[in-house]
């Protein structure tokens, strides 16, 4: 009986011992915790009407999913809701309609310097387009194809020209979207598309500036050469569909193998039994 | 042939080899009603072999720097000749090693083998599964992903909770007050020297109390299944007439490793992104928190019941006493009859405890 007691007590102190660390590994994961919100979301996004609305859209906007916060297009201090709007931090507000394409100019530096050489962009103060007419002031959309419509067009001038400059563009944007989300799924499952990234944004960003042009015949001959460009792309991911179509077969290899040896052994043990 | 007789004799007259193959392989017997549950302990030590050899492997490329841990991990999958098959072993090998592991001690706990006098066999079990899932809570913080920095910090977070000495566990687990390279090097140390060296002590321990008490008899097909020992003095269970190890039984562990290789194999070709998440494939970023942060699997009951509790304390506590009742349950169930058809009330116990948990990892993967 004393010996039993001992191995009880021994055991027990033992657990004493390793009770904190089970309890340290017990704890875990629980629902992460949302950042805190600036105190711009925090006003504007309880206040009603038109001082309210552009929060609404902008949780909708590509700005939002990127973390592309008001401050960074108003200015201000986000963190301090008494001096937010002050000058003296930065505040900047909404811009004049002229003043437009060099507010957003800020960050898409490319993209404003194509705006101002087209159509567009020579009409600025004329009655002609600002960045906002297309693409929305808070609800800003994802730039892809969709944006040329004729809803949209129409508002101006006639469709005919911009339906087809949207058609000679047609399918480089949907090659773009394939590849798009073929190296998604492939960076999703841990392979590095560093590369394939770098050279899709090139491509990408080579293709946007065609957006503001309007010159059909320049518009179908730079489409082919950016086709060409996504080809090579999609070379080095159909070589990637293959070595992972090889790995499978390799792998149904080993598990036949492993189901054979399971038998050769199953056999053996009743051989011996 | 003539050769490695040759070769056997010269080193059995030297360290008598023969008595030992003799004593512990083709003479060491086993009950003839043993069942295939049996093998679970050499497959766990076959898996446990295989995490050491792909970790010693990975760690030839791993840097356990912040800096430098994302890509060399990053480097592994994608440049290294066959590293993505390297670490997809190790990262499946350990998630299969917790669900072989929790056969295992299903199967000792259904056929009531943890009573007397393998209260220590249980114990040593027990603490082993604890490190196991240690090993891979620090593993998991390695390759400092978004998914292993902010599961990490809300694990260690968590430990806060504990009173009067919380916080200051938080800073030593992490080196500091927030999850940063200190933590990583942390867990690194623990992950690659420290507990492995204690798993591997336990296993020896365990593996010694399984020689010093001998192989139980399953209580299926029995007419006796009460306990006879009567804790009156040591007694080696012995089996005469049973089937020996070697060839037989061996035979049977080589048989079931075959088989768990074949599952292991078809995660690793077929669903190879089964325990993988997108964040798992993202640098950690201490400033941009992933809006849902799920643990692995076999945490997802635990990470449940902390959230059914109004205190992070009280979830912590309960969990506590339920893993104390369950280290503790040779020496709580003392009772001598082993077979769970004739224990209604533990078969309830039991089975209700199994589905408790299974039903609290739904609906904490769900939730």
């Amino acid at each position: 009986m004393r010996c039993r007691e001992t191995v009880i007590h021994v055991t027990g102190r033992v657990f004493a011992l390793v009770s904190p660390l089970i309890v340290a590994l017990l704890t875990l994961p629980a629902a992460a915790a949302e950042p805190p919100e600036i105190v711009c979301i925090q006003c504007h996004g309880s206040m009603p009407g038109r001082i309210g609305e552009p929060v609404k859209l902008w949780k909708g906007s590509i700005h939002a999913e990127n973390g592309v916060a008001c401050n960074a297009c108003h200015g201000g201090d986000p963190k301090d809701a008494a001096n937010a709007m002050s000058p003296a931090r930065g505040f900047l507000g909404a811009p004049k309609e002229t003043a437009i394409p060099a507010f957003c100019g800020r960050c898409h530096v490319g993209v404003m310097k194509d705006y101002l050489a087209s159509a567009h962009g020579k009409a600025l103060g004329k009655g002609g387009p600002t960045c906002v007419t297309c693409h929305g002031n808070h609800q800003v959309v994802k730039a892809t194809l969709d944006l040329i419509n004729e809803k949209s067009c129409s508002r101006c001038h006639s469709y005919e020209r911009a339906r087809l400059i949207r058609a000679a563009m047609q399918e480089t944007e949907g090659m773009i979207v394939a590849i798009d989300t073929r190296i998604a799924a492939y960076k999703g499952e841990g392979t590095d598309t560093e590369g394939l990234e770098k050279g899709l944004f090139a491509v990408r960003n080579r293709f946007h500036t065609l957006f503001h042009n309007v010159d059909v015949e320049m518009v179908k001959k730079e489409s082919a050469g950016i086709q060409g460009y996504l080809k090579k792309i999609r070379d080095q991911l159909t070589a990637l569909d293959n070595s992972h179509k090889k790995r499978k077969l390799a792998g149904a290899g080993g598990i036949t193998a492993m189901l054979l040896l399971a038998l050769f052994a199953h056999l053996l043990r009743k051989t011996y039994d | 042939m003539a050769l490695l007789k040759r070769l056997i004799d010269w080193i059995d007259v030297r360290i008598g080899a023969r008595e030992v193959v003799a004593k512990e392989l083709t003479g060491y017997l086993l009950p003839r009603n043993i069942n295939t549950w049996y093998s679970m302990g050499s497959i766990l030590l076959f898996i446990f072999a295989m995490q050491v050899a792909t970790g010693i492997l990975l760690l030839i490329y791993y840097v356990p720097d912040a800096d430098k841990a994302f890509k060399s991990v990053t480097f592994i999958m994608n440049e290294v000749p066959f590293g993505w098959l390297i670490r997809l072993c190790h990262t499946v090998g350990s998630s299969l090693m917790v669900l072989v592991l929790f056969f295992h001690m299903l199967s000792v706990l259904f056929m009531n083998s943890y009573k007397s006098p393998r209260e220590l066999n249980w114990l040593t079990g027990f603490i082993l599964f604890t490190m196991v899932q240690g090993i891979s809570l620090t593993g998991y913080l390695l390759p400092w992903s978004q998914l292993s920095f902010w599961a990490t910090t809300v694990a260690t977070n968590s430990v806060g909770a504990i009173p009067a000495v919380g916080q200051y566990l938080v800073e030593f687990l992490r080196g500091g007050k927030l999850v940063g390279p200190p933590t990583l090097g942390r867990f690194f140390a623990l992950h690659v020297a420290l507990i492995p060296a204690v798993i591997a002590a336990l296993v020896g321990a365990h593996l010694f109390f399984l020689q010093r008490t001998g192989v139980s008899t399953p209580p299926f097909g029995q007419k006796e299944t009460a306990n006879q020992w009567k804790g009156d003095g040591y007694h080696y269970e012995n089996h005469p007439g049973g089937i020996p190890f070697f060839p037989v039984y061996a035979f049977e562990d080589v048989r079931s490793i075959f088989i768990y290789l074949a599952c292991f194999l078809g995660v690793v070709f077929f669903f190879p992104n089964l325990l993988f998440t997108r964040d798992a494939f993202i640098p950690a970023n201490p400033l941009l928190t992933p809006a849902h942060i799920k643990p692995e699997w076999y945490f997802l009951a635990n990470y449940q019941t902390l959230k059914l509790f109004p205190s992070e304390f009280l979830g912590l506590a309960v969990q506590g006493v339920a893993m104390t009742f369950l280290a503790l349950l040779p020496f709580i169930d003392r009772g001598p009859e082993r077979h769970p058809l004739k224990r209604p009330l533990f078969m309830v116990c039991a089975l209700g405890g199994l589905l408790l948990w299974i039903g609290l990892g739904v609906w904490g993967h769900y939730s």
